[in-house]
């Protein structure tokens, strides 16, 4: 008898029982983890209602959306929040219009053009854009676009629905780019051949087959950009002037303008509890949270089409009949001109109208002079300098908040307490108490979205169960942030009765990183090859003993790039902590987590829109948050490319 | 060089990062006829005809020494407009892969890219190519379906068509059939022999009887090396050097 026979032989009986009774135990943790999503979101939605409600009952549900004026805090109250749904729509509208183009075109440099050094310089910049905190744009949005944008057009305040288009057309960028690159990049390379191979010149073989043929996840990705847009909070806040009108006249794009993000983000914290104004602002979230649900799951829907097909034979891809195509390119064009018209006849100086209108007359002369040859120098130019926009507006937000943030940098600025108001003083607590929150949130989150993921990956196969799971998902993914905040206000600070504290805030940006995490666990589970589970199963090994030592160390690199990518996110985001755990101004430290806290983008958001003559601490503020976040993706970057490289051996 | 070359190539070599993957081949393409390539996996074949239509150029990390010329013109050569080149020169791949587009649409796109605009001439362009690919009556009543709908040996040879469409001199085909059943590769076969009277047809194939069946000349290459280039028949029947009776006749490969 072996060593081994021996052993087996011994083995007490009962202990197979033992261990399926084990096994079933563990499946039933991570079935709830798993099923913690859809909680989630069932919760928020009740939540949301219960407190919404009443709203609803008192102006009824055409008068509250439909109605003209928002005026809660008027002796006649009134709550009508069509101003505010056009003010969405508008401010959204105006960021595609800025962002598809330059999104498109650097995608399409990106994977079609860019060599492949230029291509590991902007990949980077381009997730660098993505990293960068939403209340930071708004910050350099606030002093540097809107004074740009008053300069320019000579107009009494930049706090506009144009310079909300831009910077949350900025926001939106890497966003776009990103999954469009992403799109094109993956159409089959025989096509790319097939046309060149015919004579086309490369110009023609991107823009007649494969545009076309990556259509679709164009497509997803300009709706995930808006869906982006349409979420934002703070940044929008910070620049769009925030009237509750309709511009005068519609086109006028000069005009201020406020959304429904920064309604709730602007009037949340004055409140009175249980009025109906705090119902209103609960009735706005949910059309909100409506409008985000239906685009995000429509862009879901998509992609995960496109994903299904790309693992079939190509005869699966979508296809584009010539006639849609035309319409297509048609609606685009006229869009074009309104929106070259609009901005010519209204907001553009003299000199630059007159310019434009010279290079669209030149061009419509010349088009049909010119050899494809030619036509292909120039497409190449706009789109190389799309990419040039693209890193150039990164390098202008760095190159400001760096400049004027490194002077207000010191040792005590970072390690004492504000004093003035934040005019003097450092901003220690704020640190601390953004690293408290991030460590909470990931604490709470890692342990679930792993869970989840393992539950999605290895123990079901794809049932109704697990759809309701993926899109519990994919709705709490797309919730904008103001809504996770409100939430935690209402449940855990009111109804749980937690007070302002630091743990309502972990949990809250734990609820709102969750996504991510559990994406990205899925991801790396789903880079397992099935063998190697087949081998340790083969070997009498329990599932739990395979997912333990032969599935999850291979995938912890992945898991902890999504852990990291959470840690970046939830550093640098305000509108979900800013009812729920933080105080602008606190001498000392928490002592437990019954408390609230200062945190960076709440402190800086303060300094920015409360305190003026803060003007260097604002921006030491700034640059230490950007650094924070920016040195956390850093090494989440860095790590996915190590072990990327690695696995290709 | 002889009147009845269009393509030649002299001392060529190509580097695939350090890999020497073509090594100073020198070959006279006959005009008009079809050239068979055939070797062993991994000989060089395919890279040999991707130079002809320079589609190596897309990949990075490839180095040409040497001369092509067609008709006596040096593709290389700065003037040479590689799409002017690739109009000339035209490809059907080992894999059929037509666009996501409609039938119609396949066929038209070369035409369109080269600037025809009138719907008329289109047409015209599409049905005559459709016929010459011996397709026409299998497809004219579904001209604006999808061309992914079509069967693998259709999609062949609608990407033919497509080729056909825009009136190249010559026709390079990668392992046209080796997706294909051997229906659909008859059928291919017979159209190859048709092709002829108008076309220059340089064919890749892993198939011997293949090569035997369809082409007047061969060439035999082995390692990056043209070993022996010939009449058919004769490389068949009397190849001068081992090597090539050895692969002929199945001792390896």
């Amino acid at each position: 008898m072996t060593l081994l026979q021996k052993y087996l032989a011994n083995k007490p009986a009962g202990s197979a029982a033992f261990s399926l009774l084990k096994e079933k135990a563990i499946r039933t943790v991570f079935f709830f983890t798993a099923f913690f999503a859809v909680i989630v979101i069932a919760f928020i939605i009740l939540f949301l209602f219960r407190d919404g409600f009443p709203i609803f009952t008192q102006v009824g549900i055409p008068g509250f959306i439909f109605g003209m004026d928002w005026t809660p805090t008027a002796m006649v109250p009134s709550y009508g929040i069509f101003p505010l749904i056009v003010g969405t729509i508008f401010v959204t509208i105006g960021s595609m219009v800025f962002a598809v183009p330059l999104s498109i075109g650097c995608a399409i440099y990106v994977s079609e053009i860019a060599s492949p050094r230029m291509k590991s310089i902007l990949k980077p910049a381009i997730e660098l854009l993505a990293g960068i905190p939403s209340v930071v744009y708004g910050f350099f949005g606030l002093v540097v676009l809107t004074t740009f944008i008053r300069t320019t057009f000579s107009i009494p305040t930049g706090e506009t629905w144009f310079a909300a288009s831009i910077l949350l057309g900025i926001m939106a960028l890497p966003t776009i780019i990103s999954i469009s690159e992403d799109a094109i990049s993956s159409v089959p390379c025989e096509f790319k051949e097939g046309s060149l191979a015919i004579g086309a010149t490369r110009w023609q073989t991107i823009r007649q087959v494969i545009v076309p043929a990556a259509l679709s996840g164009i497509a997803a990705a300009i709706i995930l950009g808006i869906g982006r847009a349409i979420g934002e909070t703070m940044a929008v806040l910070m620049v769009a002037g925030n009237a509750a009108i309709i511009p005068d006249p519609i086109w006028n794009v000069l005009s201020p303008i406020r959304t429904l993000t920064a309604t709730i983000g602007i009037e949340m914290g004055e409140v009175p509890v249980g009025s109906s104004h705090y119902s209103a602002l609960f009735g706005v979230a949910i059309v909100l949270l409506l409008i985000t649900l239906v685009i995000n799951l429509s862009a879901v829907a998509i992609l995960s089409r496109i994903r299904e097909g790309k693992t079939l034979h190509i005869t699966d891809r979508i296809f584009v009949s010539r006639k849609t195509m035309d319409r297509i390119t048609g609606l685009f064009r006229y869009l074009a001109i309104a929106c070259v018209a609009i901005f010519v006849l209204i907001a553009a100086p003299l000199w630059l109208s007159v310019s434009i209108l010279a290079v669209i007359g030149v061009w419509y002369v010349a088009k049909d002079r010119l050899t494809q040859g030619q036509i292909q120098k120039i497409a190449f130019a706009f789109v190389v300098a799309a990419a040039i926009i693209v890193v150039a507006i990164l390098a202008i937000i760095l190159e400001d908040i760096v400049v004027h943030g490194l002077p207000a940098i010191s040792w005590e600025f970072l390690t004492q307490p504000p004093q003035d108001l934040g005019r003097a003083g450092g901003i220690f607590p704020a640190i601390i108490g953004t690293l408290y929150l991030v460590a909470g949130a990931i604490l709470i989150a890692l342990p679930l979205g792993v869970g989840a993921a393992i539950y999605l990956i290895e123990y079901t196969r794809e049932s109704r169960i697990t759809k309701l799971i993926r899109t519990g998902v994919d709705l709490l993914n797309g919730t904008p942030s103001i809504v996770f905040g409100l939430f935690g206000f209402a449940f855990l600070v009111l109804y749980l009765n937690f007070g302002v504290c630091v743990l309502v805030g972990q949990i809250t940006l734990a609820l709102m990183v969750l996504p991510t995490v559990i994406r990205t666990t899925e991801e790396a589970l789903k880079n397992i090859p099935l063998s190697l589970r087949e081998g340790s199963l083969a070997l009498g090994a329990t599932k739990w003993q395979t997912i333990r030592k032969v599935v999850l160390p291979p995938a912890i690199p992945g898991i902890v790039t999504g852990a990291i990518l959470s840690i970046g996110r939830a550093a640098g985001e305000t509108a979900p902590i800013m009812f729920t755990a933080v105080v602008f101004s606190q001498r000392f430290l928490p002592t437990s987590i019954f408390q609230p806290v200062m945190a960076l983008p709440y402190h800086l958001f303060i300094l920015a829109t409360n305190v003026p003559g803060s003007s260097t601490n604002r921006y030491g503020t700034a640059l230490v948050l950007l650094m924070l976040v920016i040195g956390v993706y850093s090494i989440a970057i860095v790590i996915r490319n190590h072990f990327q490289n690695k696995a290709r051996g | 060089m002889s009147e009845n070359t269009i393509i030649s190539t002299s001392n060529l070599n190509l580097w695939y990062h350090e890999k020497h993957a073509l090594q100073s081949v020198s070959m006279k393409i006959p005009k008009k006829k079809v050239t068979a390539l055939i070797g062993p996996s991994g000989c060089g074949k395919s890279t040999l005809l991707r130079c002809f239509n320079r589609l190596n150029d897309l990949i990075d990390h490839v180095k040409i020494t040497g001369e092509i010329t067609l008709d006596n013109e040096d593709i290389h050569a700065p003037a040479t407009d590689v799409v002017t080149l690739r109009k000339k020169v035209g490809m059907v791949f080992q894999k059929p892969n037509p666009f996501p587009k409609s039938i119609y649409e396949n066929v038209a796109y070369g035409p369109r890219v080269h600037g025809v605009k009138d719907k008329n001439e289109l047409d015209r362009i599409v049905e005559r190519s459709l016929r010459h690919a011996a397709i026409w009556d299998e497809v004219k009543d579904r001209l604006n379906d999808s061309a992914l709908g079509l069967s693998g040996g259709q999609q062949q040879r609608l990407c033919i068509a497509r080729t056909l469409a825009v009136e190249p001199e010559v026709i390079l085909m990668d392992e046209p059939c080796s997706a294909l059943d051997p229906i659909a590769t008859a059928k291919i076969e017979n159209l190859i022999e048709l092709l002829k009277q108008d076309y220059t047809v340089i064919i890749v194939t892993h198939n011997m009887q293949q090569a035997a069946r369809v082409s007047d000349y061969t060439g035999f290459m082995y390692l990056g090396k043209l070993i022996e280039c010939g009449k058919t028949v004769q490389i068949f029947e009397h190849p001068k050097e081992e090597l090539t009776e050895n692969y002929i006749t199945g001792r390896f490969g």
